[in-house]
């Protein structure tokens, strides 16, 4: 009996190492969740949650199963830190998918830190240029502000403008940018006012600056708040044009009445693609621009993770992830190749247009610059 | 697991210097306070900003936090000399939501709502505190700290005319005392030890943005005082081991973010409500005698 | 002049919303001397009470609005009668009172909160959203039916309190509760009674917020927060001070930003607040609260 139960469990020993899985691979995705972003939020999961599925279904990472661990940071900063440093701390990641401005210039230092790779597929302050471990896959806002507002001065003609600018880093980031590109362009800025993501009655700034008169409106504001923006705007008799960058085209700005005429920036988006139809089955509401940033975030890490295992004989860690990034620098991705600039963020093409009928009618495409 | 715990107890230590320097005026002034969190912030800015601007490393943050706290105390005490209760209450409020105003819309100091990153670890002896499990006993030593200094202040004759201002002001002051010196000191050092608190919040998460100063934190350190008790001194720190593990707890149950958020919150005024029923006085506190209505 | 008259007009209908909230809230605070910070949550549930109403059992407008109405006050009158007034015949203390209500109020809003999303939920106002142009100045109907519906609450709380012999009873318990025992009145049902009628004040407030710009669960904390400003700039125990301090409240904050920058209007409001406390802790029309005032 006992001799039997010792060669029993003498097979078990040796099948075990053969049986056992590899541990899945973890990362982080800190994501606005809930919130005046929330729109955002249901793209940049959806994105990845495809990314993830697909990745698994081909056989993983080096053989291993990746997963997504999701955390919401609602648009706060410290929500998004605490979340960063649970994910270091206790579930030891070597990467992670990151999102808006403010949230990711506050993580970056704990990522750089503990040596861990951090994507930003959403957040375009220039703030997040140049910064160690940390990636962006979309072009910081003043690319989309520059040609806006060339766009805007040079063919629309418009010289004075006045401003709504939310509170916050990415607001008042892209308004900086705003000023500077529309006084290069012969433009003015009358006056600006400050509002709060999550506020919902704006008419005092909006009453403010339609004592200053002006030609155009400028947004530089992103999540539901701008679909108020621009129904009070026009409630309050301010009949000139809005200018906004593309994070503004979420659905509940697509459909305001405010909103339509919109003069705005677009980012390359194919809404007939496969992708497009496959997330608007699944998720039962229109893709958008984000949910293929977070897509493809998700494969670039699949794609340097792969490089980086195979590299270090079969070991993970975030220094290998950012090495592999720096040394592949383009990749293959569903909207085209993208090249990782020595600044860390990349370029792509631009198209300008109108809001009409809750679409974007684009009537220029600017290629990128290299 | 033992990270989990190690964070939890830095907190319990964070949070045990914050209620206890508030039950300074809360247990023992009779001001009820609701602007705590907002002399908290106080005191997490200025050491964040003397760390990142001055170059000042945590001890000199600490100091720095600790000056400015006890400046910023005025504001605190000048509504105490002229109001009391529920007018005074109203007053903590209005001094929270300017106090936050400002950490949100002064930019150019305070970064506003992007809030301050990279703030640096404490250095002890040449030894960086930069895991949670070293930051426990730096958290804890300080929360010890703060209950001598304050078990020394109330055991003594200061104490006693605290507690006589407390009870009938007028009577108090017809004894001699001196009333306005009095709630002057007391404010001055419950917001110096506040500020400290801000200070250790600071060097630990390494980064503060106006979101953790609100009026709900606020409520949620008064709340700490109350259901530990106020009077005892270690109330607060009973109250903060208790109320900080209700969330801890809830996280090991499988529910989404979304709904797990307001389910703490609910659990939390349902646990008000509670007390005020089974337990008014805190769980540390003395019974006081019951006024029949 | 375009830009001080848009302000002036948006801080009255702003001011009328502070007003009702603060007649509402004074009349509770100075019968019961509760520091009733759970009439947010009433102020919430009532905009949810009329979205439900109105979306989900598909009752017109006018309708649901009063069906809101009385939920409010059924709702302010069983928070007294099951929480308060449980609490004080255990003998529980004025701050017991102010935490049980405080947790109350984190209670009812976080419920809202998983049951409706903290999302606003918006509501069909039809006509209301009419623009009307008086002027230099751009205001909806529904403002202007915010402004009317103050003066009416106001009106008919004035009326009511002088005139009904309920009424009458509020107020005796108001000035002097153990007087008021003493010659019969039932100080628990004129407590209830209160806090149907503030409650039942509150209501229009909250809805016409949704109204705007939709309910949302936790609006209510800063409502009720300044409706006690409200109530001690104009003095306790005075109805037509609450009104004012509501209104001047409004005001303020809108004009406070004519030439400030707007996004320091609750520094401003709070600020001006402050140096009024401490100057004058009696208010406008207040009468001295021993105890209170030093």
């Amino acid at each position: 009996m006992l001799k039997r139960l010792a060669l029993f469990l003498s097979l078990v020993a040796l099948a075990a190492p053969l049986a056992a899985q590899q541990p899945p691979i973890k990362i982080g995705a800190i994501l606005p969740l809930t919130g005046s972003g929330a729109s955002y939020g249901v793209w940049m999961k959806g994105g990845t949650e495809m990314a993830a599925e697909e990745i698994n279904a081909a056989g993983g990472i080096g053989g291993r199963k990746l997963e997504v661990i999701y955390e919401d940071h609602a648009a706060d900063a410290s929500k998004a830190v605490n979340a960063m440093r649970r994910l270091v701390e206790v579930e030891k990641i070597p990467f992670t998918l990151t999102s808006y401005s403010a949230p990711t210039l506050a993580i970056q230092p704990i990522g750089a830190q503990n040596k861990v790779v951090m994507m930003n597929g959403g957040g375009q302050s220039d703030n997040l240029a140049n910064k160690d471990y940390l990636y962006n896959n979309i072009p910081v806002v003043s690319n989309e502000v520059g040609v806006l507002c060339d766009w805007l001065t040079k063919e629309k003609k418009f010289k004075a403008a006045v401003m709504i600018v939310a509170n916050d880093e990415a607001g008042r980031n892209s308004a900086k940018s705003f000023r500077d590109r529309f006084g290069a362009g012969g433009g003015r800025v009358l006056a600006e006012e400050q509002i709060a993501l999550d506020g919902n009655d704006f008419r005092a700034q909006l009453a403010k600056l339609k004592a200053h008169g002006g030609d155009l409106l400028f947004i530089s504001s992103y999540g539901r708040n701008v679909a108020i923006v621009a129904d009070q705007a026009r409630e309050l008799g301010i009949t000139i044009p809005m200018a906004a960058t593309s994070w503004v085209q979420i659905p509940e700005v697509m459909k305001s009445k405010g909103a339509q005429g919109l003069l705005t920036t677009r980012l390359p988006f194919n809404p007939e693609s496969a992708f497009a139809r496959k997330f608007k089955e699944r998720y039962k509401t229109d893709a958008g621009f984000f949910a293929v940033q977070y897509y493809s975030g998700t494969r670039i890490f699949a794609a340097a993770a792969e490089a980086a295992i195979k590299k270090a004989g079969g070991k993970l860690d975030g220094e290998g992830v950012k090495n592999a990034i720096e040394s592949i620098k383009s990749f293959d991705t569903i909207s085209g190749n993208l090249v990782f600039q020595p600044n860390h963020a990349a370029v792509m093409d631009i198209e300008v247009g109108v809001l009409k009928d809750g679409k974007v009618d684009v009537e220029k495409v600017i290629k990128a610059a290299p | 697991m033992a990270a989990y715990i190690a964070h939890y107890l830095v907190m319990v230590g964070i949070y045990t210097i914050l209620a206890t320097s508030l039950n300074l005026l809360v247990g023992y002034s009779g001001i009820f306070s609701l602007a705590h969190a907002a002399i908290y912030g106080i005191g997490a800015y200025a050491s964040a900003l003397a760390a990142l601007k001055l170059g000042l490393g945590f001890w000199g943050g600490l100091v720095v936090a600790a000056m400015v706290g006890a400046l910023a105390a005025a504001l605190v005490a000048i509504p105490s000399l002229r109001v009391a209760g529920d007018y005074y209450i109203v007053a903590s409020f209005g001094l929270q939501v300017v106090i936050l105003t400002v950490f949100i819309n002064w930019t150019s100091f305070t970064n506003g709502h992007a809030g301050l990153p990279g703030i640096p670890r404490p250095y002890v002896l040449g030894l960086v505190i930069d895991d949670p499990f070293k930051y426990v006993v730096l958290s804890l030593a300080l929360a010890a700290l703060t209950y001598l200094i304050c078990l020394r202040l109330t055991g003594s004759a200061f104490g006693r005319t605290l507690r006589a201002v407390r009870e009938d002001e007028i009577a108090a002051a017809a004894t001699g005392k001196n009333v306005v010196a009095v709630k002057i000191t007391i404010t001055t050092i419950s917001s110096a030890l506040g500020a400290l608190a801000g200070s250790l919040y600071a060097h630990y998460i390494t980064y503060i943005n106006p979101t953790s100063f609100t009026l709900d934190e606020s409520i949620f350190i008064t709340s700490l005082v109350i259901l530990g008790g106020t009077e005892r001194l270690a109330g607060p720190f009973v109250g903060a081991l208790i109320l900080l593990a209700v969330p801890e707890a809830l996280k090991f149950l499988a529910i989404p973010d979304t709904v797990a958020a307001p389910m703490r919150q609910i659990l939390y005024g349902a646990l008000l409500i509670l007390f005020m029923f089974v337990r008014p006085e805190g769980i540390l506190g003395r019974p006081r005698p019951r006024s029949v209505a | 002049m375009d830009l001080v008259l848009q302000l002036l007009a948006t801080g009255l209908v702003v001011g009328s919303l502070y007003a009702l909230c603060a007649i509402g809230w004074g009349l509770i605070y100075g019968t019961t001397l509760h520091f009733h910070v759970a009439h947010g949550a009433v102020f919430a549930l009532a905009a949810y009470y009329a979205y439900v109403a109105q979306k989900l059992l598909h009752l017109p407008l006018i309708l649901a609005v009063l069906v809101a109405i009385l939920g409010a006050a059924a709702s302010g009158l069983l928070i007294d009668l099951l929480l308060y007034q449980q609490l004080e015949r255990r003998g529980a203390f004025r701050t017991s009172i102010f935490i049980a209500s405080l947790g109350l109020l984190i209670l009812l809003e976080n419920v809202i909160a998983i049951v409706f999303t903290p999302d606003p939920m918006r509501m069909d106002i039809g006509a209301l959203n009419t623009a009307v142009i008086i002027g230099p100045v751009f205001l909806t109907y529904l403002h202007i039916l915010t402004v009317v519906l103050a003066l009416v609450g106001y009106a008919a709380l004035m009326v009511f309190l002088k005139r009904s012999r309920w009424g009458q009873a509020i107020r005796a318990v108001s000035s002097a509760p153990e007087m008021a025992r003493t010659v019969g009145i039932d100080l628990d049902r004129v407590h209830l009674l209160t806090y149907a009628v503030g409650s039942a004040l509150a209501a229009p407030a909250g809805i016409l917020v949704a109204m705007d710009v939709g309910a949302e669960p936790f609006r209510g904390t800063r409502f009720v927060l300044l409706a006690s400003v409200g109530v001690i700039m104009g003095g306790i125990g005075s109805i037509p001070g609450a009104m004012l301090g509501g209104v001047f409240l409004g005001l303020l904050e809108n004009l406070g930003i004519w030439k400030l920058p707007s996004e320091w209007q609750s520094a401003i409001s709070f600020g001006v607040f402050l140096v009024f406390i401490v100057l004058r802790p009696r208010g406008f029309f207040g009468r001295t609260i021993h105890g209170a005032e030093i």
